[in-house]
């Protein structure tokens, strides 16, 4: 049976939902919708809402927030507790060392986002425990 | 985890290795790796006895193969019978396999039963307990060249000893973080996971993950006994 997954992405650039959206399309063996909120405001609402979120993709500058330190956080208090990753275009900030204690599952780089990491991360945070 | 010594040469990999945190930084890291040097996927494979039976998809501690790759294998082929997977137990020497190599009988070229024209093979071990693993890279290149053979091997001895020391050694006896002894206390306190992570803001995930570490750090089997011994050893009131 083909795994299903819901993943929020939250970016304030419109381009990397579409970027997204086309790596998605390559994922096989996994049944993903993406849904796409451009603020942190608007994920918080749609996780109120109430619709499946199986993970949060979430990108670590959003403005105004400073960072994942700030929003992963926020997502939490709302009560989510699904993985949620950092997408970063440099990991080198030394602040992402304590991502765990903000909250946050796992980091990866723009650049390393294809298919196959798409495909391996959901099977290491989706697979039944 | 205890730092290595600059001795320990790692070249241009030290700082992604001393960053990495979890699976995923090591699948980055291997994944990277694989494609740096014209492979399109890596497995981390742990070796047994020689005669024990052997699926490929139990073996591979880590890897990015196409889902259920493995699984389909092991239904059709026997991975112990595979010249490649008898040669782990002869040699450690690195091997390169290609999917015409002679001298393979039938049943025994697991290239061809995989649907791969190149193998790269790194027999590695673990420092502290001597247990062998192999990281493979897998492609549809023709071959490797020599210089590039040997960076790769190093590179992958490398990712896979802090691989091994942070995502697969046997903490036992390895005292408890803050925040694993924050989530045995709620453990003992009867919460389940999905409440621990709500009261502690991490992700299910995580906190699992944690109560697996303290499991092997404490050295017992289940919930209920790690609590029992957290009391005794008063880790917990």
């Amino acid at each position: 049976m083909t795994q299903k997954a819901d993943i929020l992405l939250v970016d304030d650039d419109p381009a990397e939902n579409l970027i997204l959206r086309g790596l998605i399309k390559k994922v096989s063996n996994i049944e993903i919708e993406l849904h796409y909120c451009q603020t942190i405001e608007s994920a918080l609402e749609f996780l109120r809402s109430g619709k499946p979120v199986s993970m949060v993709l979430m990108d670590n500058r959003l403005q105004p927030q400073r960072d994942f330190r700030e929003t992963v956080p926020a997502l939490r208090h709302q009560g989510f507790i699904g993985p949620i990753g950092v997408i970063s275009g440099s990991l080198a900030d030394p602040y992402f060392q304590n991502l765990e204690e903000y909250g946050a599952d796992f980091r990866i780089d723009k650049s390393e986002i294809d298919p196959t990491a798409i495909e391996f991360i959901l099977r290491e945070y989706l697979a039944p425990s | 985890m205890a730092r290595l010594l600059e001795n320990h040469r790692r070249y241009d990999l030290r700082d992604d290795l001393e960053k990495a945190l979890n699976r995923v930084d090591f699948f980055r890291i291997f994944h990277t790796m694989a494609l740096r040097f014209g492979f399109n996927h890596f497995g981390i494979l742990q070796l047994g006895n020689e005669n024990d039976a052997c699926m490929l998809s139990t073996r591979l501690v880590l890897h990015d193969l196409p889902s259920g790759l493995a699984e389909e294998y092991d239904k059709r082929h026997r991975f112990g019978d595979s010249l490649f997977y008898k040669t782990l137990h002869t040699s450690i020497i690195s091997s390169v396999w290609r999917s015409d190599d002679p001298g393979c009988a039938n049943g025994q070229n697991l290239l061809v039963q995989l649907g791969f024209e190149l193998l790269l093979s790194v027999p590695v071990h673990a420092a502290a307990t001597g247990a062998r693993y192999a990281v493979l890279f897998l492609g549809d290149g023709n071959d490797i060249a020599r210089s590039e053979h040997f960076e790769l091997s190093y590179d992958a001895v490398c990712a896979f000893d802090y691989f091994y020391r942070i995502a697969l050694s046997n903490k036992a006896g390895m005292g408890l973080t803050p925040r694993e002894t924050e989530i045995l206390k709620w453990i003992s306190h009867g919460k389940t996971a999905s409440e621990i992570a709500l009261i502690v803001s991490v992700s299910e995930h995580t906190v699992n993950s944690h109560t697996a570490t303290i499991l092997k750090k404490l050295d017992v089997v289940n919930r209920t006994q790690m609590v029992a011994k957290a009391i005794r050893e008063q880790i917990i009131q």
